[in-house]
């Protein structure tokens, strides 16, 4: 398994937006890529965004996953805008000056998100004739509607994570009721209990097991709560997976699973820690979910100078390459009806975009899979 | 031995019966085995279903063993599959289920496939000790 292949795929992909990544293609024995013929057969819509500020950027990172969709540059006349950083990442082409853009051949539409008024005149007089333009209050109504869909995927992420929550309830009884038989047990020996020595023995068992039980409350309501800030912060990775350990063995038994850890010490990136758990958990999930006959889960953390990357791998059934794009696709399930909403993939690509990182998979059937997150380590702008 | 029901001599040992008390914690195990052992029986333990058919076919307990008290979620071999290889095997052994996770349908199959008594953690010590005295009551002797 390589640690980086996966990862350059998408970047490689991803400016196309026509499919999702093929890592197995970069797979040393797979050689074939992968074909998405339901994507490949729609003749994109050429468009050319103008404006890299937040609007511009979230155009991008929206209508990059569109299929229909071709991004054909984007431009701004400020070299530092955000937006043409998170452009380079995806591999969309950055126009030097916004004319090579607008007179570009192939552009059908032309998004103009800039907010300037004097560039209506710019466009009438040089983008081509065949070119729709979209500026003004049109681009103002479609900024609206790129935030509207920002906020029903944040509704979207955290109903996915509530429906999930569901699926704990078998191992919280176990986790609760076990420490509640003890304390059952031990207060009743207590009532007749003359050895002084046990009796204390006894209470510290009671002391111990009350602790236990308020450790497990305390860590579901911090997992189900609303993300508060949408702040990015220097995340240590190591710990927020084991955290996330913690967490998924409420959602599934962990009974014969060997778990391996190979952690650089004090990996960290950037990106948004309640997310990032959320992101772990239904990886861990997913990977012990592949392994009904046990097996080994093995978490990997390892920093390269400007991002960091976390791999969450099983030996499990496997994924059948023609289903590497389905499984980010929403609603795509395995499981049986009600035991999965099939939006956890799908959620987890689009917040790993959102921290400006990437997610791949790479899978043999039989073997196991593999996803690797990569995530920037310095703040993105 | 705190009381004398109705037992018989294991070994020189008074005894109401010997159980054997299935639970991949051994909190769980401690606590139930003080519980049945003020009762007068003779304890048994195994962390999970495979060294529970470890045990039955082990030595007397072949003969011995008078009832199971079992959980459900447990690693490798789990209480499901360690009950339907009790019930094909040893019938006459009477088997109670102990679990953390109350699940009607689970429990409506179980009692189907015999199981004698669903009980859901925590469980107080008297209710405990009542299912056991009820299972010794069913439990058939061992041929000789």
């Amino acid at each position: 398994m390589t640690s980086s292949a996966p990862q350059l795929s998408e970047q490689h992909q991803a400016g196309r937006a026509l499919s999702r990544p093929s890592p197995a293609a970069h797979k040393k024995d797979s050689a074939a890529p992968m074909t998405t013929t339901h994507l490949t057969d729609v003749t994109p819509t050429k468009i050319a965004i103008l404006g890299a500020g937040r609007g511009g950027t979230a155009l991008l990172d929206l209508l990059h996953q569109i299929p229909a969709i071709e991004i054909i540059g984007i431009a701004d006349c400020n070299p530092e805008a955000s937006g043409l950083q998170r452009a380079r990442e995806l591999r969309v082409p950055v126009a030097a000056h916004i004319a090579e853009l607008i007179q570009n051949h192939g552009v059908q539409l032309i998004l103009d998100v800039t907010g300037d008024p004097s560039l209506g005149a710019i466009l009438r007089r040089q983008a081509r004739p065949e070119a729709d333009v979209l500026s003004g209050s049109a681009s103002r109504m479609l900024w609206e509607l790129v935030q509207h869909e920002s906020t029903l995927q944040a509704e979207l992420l955290h109903a996915e994570k509530l429906a999930g929550i569901g699926s704990f309830a078998a191992g919280i009884a176990h986790d609760i009721n076990n420490p509640l038989q003890l304390i059952l047990g031990l207060a009743e020996n207590l009532e007749d209990e003359t050895d002084l020595k046990t009796v204390h023995a006894q209470a510290a068992d009671i002391i111990a097991a009350v602790k236990r039980t308020t450790a497990i409350c305390r860590d579901l309501t911090s997992y189900a709560r609303r993300s508060a800030s949408q702040n990015h912060s220097l995340v240590p990775l190591n710990a927020r997976l084991d955290e996330a350990l913690k967490i998924a063995r409420y959602a599934v038994g962990f009974h014969d699973i060997d778990i391996a850890k190979q952690y650089t010490p004090d990996a960290a990136a950037s990106g948004h820690p309640d997310e990032l758990l959320h992101v772990f958990v239904n990886l861990i999930t997913n990977a012990i979910q592949a392994m009904s006959d046990g097996g080994t889960l093995t978490l990997r953390t390892t920093i390269e100078p400007d991002r960091a990357t976390i791999q969450v791998s099983d030996t499990g059934c496997g994924i059948p390459s023609d289903l590497f794009n389905a499984i980010f696709e929403p609603f795509f399930t395995t499981k049986p009806p009600g035991k999965g909403t099939g939006l956890g993939l799908y959620n987890i690509r689009h917040v790993i975009h959102q921290m400006h990182g990437t997610i791949a998979v790479a899978s043999d059937v039989g073997i196991g899979s593999t996803f690797t997150v990569t995530l920037p380590r310095t703040a993105q702008t | 031995m705190a009381e004398f029901k109705s037992g018989f001599f294991v070994g020189g040992d008074a005894c109401n019966g010997r159980i054997l008390v299935v639970d991949d914690e051994p909190d769980i195990r401690k606590v139930v085995k003080m519980t049945l052992q003020k009762a007068g029986y003779d304890v048994l333990e195994a962390e999970n279903g495979e060294k529970a058919i470890e045990a039955i076919n082990s030595g007397e307990n072949r003969l011995l063993l008078d009832v199971m008290v079992c959980d459900i979620r447990m690693p490798k071999v789990n209480g499901i599959e360690a009950i339907a290889y009790f019930r094909q095997n040893y019938p006459r052994v009477p088997l109670i289920v102990l679990t953390g996770f109350p699940d009607t349908d689970m429990a409506t199959s179980l009692l189907r496939q015999g199981v004698v008594d669903y009980l859901v953690k925590p469980v107080e010590g008297d209710k405990l000790k009542a299912a056991v005295a009820r299972a010794m009551e069913q439990r058939e002797l061992a041929p000789l």
